[in-house]
């Protein structure tokens, strides 16, 4: 169908790129073929052609290619890799910027007028395919962009359209909460290694964990704190411990870790 | 009471016999000494139902069991709300109570709010929970008002609104099936003003002030019946502390978390 003749280029062979390029390949959705991937060294390139996909250490070449354009370079290169591609940017792109940091302003200043430009916030896992991604359409982007690229990335994990607003927020709720995620478990881990478990055993039930709980409540859309009173039986194990998570005001200190990354990416981005 | 048409007697022994439902509303430390005066007069129909915080069926059933075989006992923990009617009691029957005695108490207690019957077990910890929770509720709504002043609301209104808004969020939770984690989340539209104030709570620990509040009122309970188990006061000391306290005093109200409507005075 036409999703198969979609040909979609990455300026930029990182692992961010790389996950969304795998994410697509997995779900079917894109032939190995019709990827094209753009970096100016073979270092990151060798696993895309491994996995079928076409390379070049050209950034025009992806432009004059593909259709769909994923701009994956770090964000300070952005700005002259925009200049580099404008010549071939055309009424039929549609350019997906990853740029943490570069407004959907930024970039249609920088591209011709009336380019179709969305701006992606990924998150890490997108390299498993378990991503939390949201999308912001600029003043040229259609429904019809918008749909596709809800349709591609949802091979790699939970896609959602947002106002540009919210993508500083997703970094400080999610981009920058897997990190949260990582230190939460380390944590946890260490608690079971104080009670006598070896570590690496504990860090796998740890991840488990995890896992687990966030399956149940996704799958069953019911309010986590529902979820976890059903886990607390009275007068029992789990509940002493939560007692002791609310005595460290656990949560106002996670309020305040997404405020503060939150606040930054609002920061960095005025730069 | 008496205003009310409550007939009044300065006789235990007639507040007894003239009685079928019996509710035993002096301090904790003195129910001892009363079972040991109304003994006698216990016959087979009278149910006697204790609100003191801390003694146990089986203390009661056990001083009675001199005078009676099969003493009905129930024991019970009620709040001050009743006298609104918005009580929240919970009762748990004795040895020799029926199904039917259990389900009188039920009734007359319902009157005056919520009542269930629990397993005795249980009954510190509704102490420190709904004994006590009306004294976390005062404070709470204290404080509010101070902040509804401190923005510039006159006292009065200030409390008249901090009283309704937790009387409505209560009306809310006990009509919803909602968890109150999602009632909560209703009431927080993003980045508004709720959320901003949310925060604050979450900082201040606040979950775990009333979590501590209620395990402290539980652990104290089960500490003060520790001590009436041990009967470690005096008789002379209470007989003392009954004449010259109680003479000119209208109804006791009992101590500790739990206060109760006493129907019948227990002066000596």
């Amino acid at each position: 169908g036409a999703m198969e003749e979609l040909r979609v280029g990455f300026v930029g062979a990182g692992r961010m790129a790389g996950g969304l390029a795998r994410g697509l390949l997995r779900a079917g959705k894109v032939s190995p073929s019709s990827i094209l991937a753009s970096a100016p060294s073979d270092k990151n390139l060798d696993a895309w052609r491994e996995s079928g996909c076409r390379t070049t250490h050209c950034n025009l070449e992806v432009l004059q290619e593909s259709t769909l354009v994923f701009l994956a370079t770090k964000p300070h290169v952005l700005p002259d890799v925009l200049q580099e591609i404008r010549p071939a940017v055309g009424s039929h792109h549609i350019i997906v910027s990853l740029a943490a940091s570069v407004t959907l302003q930024t970039l249609q200043r920088l591209l011709p007028a009336g380019t179709k430009v969305l701006r992606l916030m990924p998150n890490l896992p997108c390299v498993v395919q378990a991503g939390a991604m949201v999308f912001a359409r600029g003043s040229s982007a259609g429904d019809g962009e918008a749909a596709l690229l809800k349709c591609l990335l949802s091979s790699c994990g939970l896609c959602e359209e947002v106002p540009e607003s919210y993508i500083n927020i997703h970094t400080g709720l999610s981009g920058s909460g897997v990190a949260y995620v990582y230190l939460f478990a380390e944590a946890l881990a260490e608690g079971a290694v104080k009670m006598g478990m070896p570590g690496g055993l504990a860090s796998r039930i740890a991840a488990q964990t995890l896992l687990g709980a966030a399956k149940m409540m996704l799958e069953t859309g019911e309010h986590p704190a529902k979820l976890r009173g059903d886990v607390c039986t009275p007068g029992g194990t789990t509940i002493h411990g939560l007692h002791q998570l609310e005595k460290g005001a656990l949560r106002a200190t996670v309020m305040n870790a997404v405020e503060a990354s939150t606040n930054r990416a609002r920061d960095m981005a005025k730069d | 009471l008496q205003k009310m048409g409550v007939n009044f007697t300065v006789s235990n022994k007639d507040t007894v016999k003239s009685s079928d439902v019996l509710f035993l509303a002096v301090k904790p430390p003195i129910i001892p000494f009363i079972l040991e005066e109304v003994g006698p007069d216990i016959e087979p129909r009278h149910i006697v139902v204790s609100c003191a915080a801390g003694v146990t069926i089986s203390s009661i059933e056990k001083k009675l069991s001199t005078f009676c075989p099969t003493p009905k006992v129930i024991r019970c923990m009620t709040n001050t709300p009743v006298i609104v009617r918005e009580g929240a009691t919970v009762y748990a029957t004795g040895t020799y109570a029926d199904v039917e005695d259990g389900k009188l108490l039920e009734q007359l207690m319902a009157s005056v709010g919520f009542c269930t019957e629990v397993e005795e077990d249980l009954i510190d910890a509704v102490t420190g929970l709904s004994g006590s929770g009306p004294a976390y509720a005062f404070t709470a709504l204290d404080a509010l008002a101070d902040g509804g002043v401190k923005m510039g609301l006159p006292r009065r209104l200030a409390v008249r609104l901090g009283a309704q808004a937790l009387l409505g969020a209560a009306k809310m939770l006990l009509e919803s099936e909602q968890h109150p984690g999602q009632l909560k989340d209703n009431v927080c539209s993003p980045g508004g003003a709720t959320i901003h104030a949310l925060h604050f709570l979450e900082s201040g620990g606040f979950r775990s002030l009333l979590i501590n509040a209620v395990e402290a009122s539980c652990i104290r309970t089960r500490e003060l019946q520790h001590l009436a188990d041990q009967e470690k006061i005096s008789p002379a000391a209470i007989k003392k502390t009954l004449l010259d306290k109680v003479k000119l005093e209208s109804p006791s109200l009992s101590m500790g978390s739990a206060s109760k409507v006493s129907l019948f005075t227990n002066k000596s």
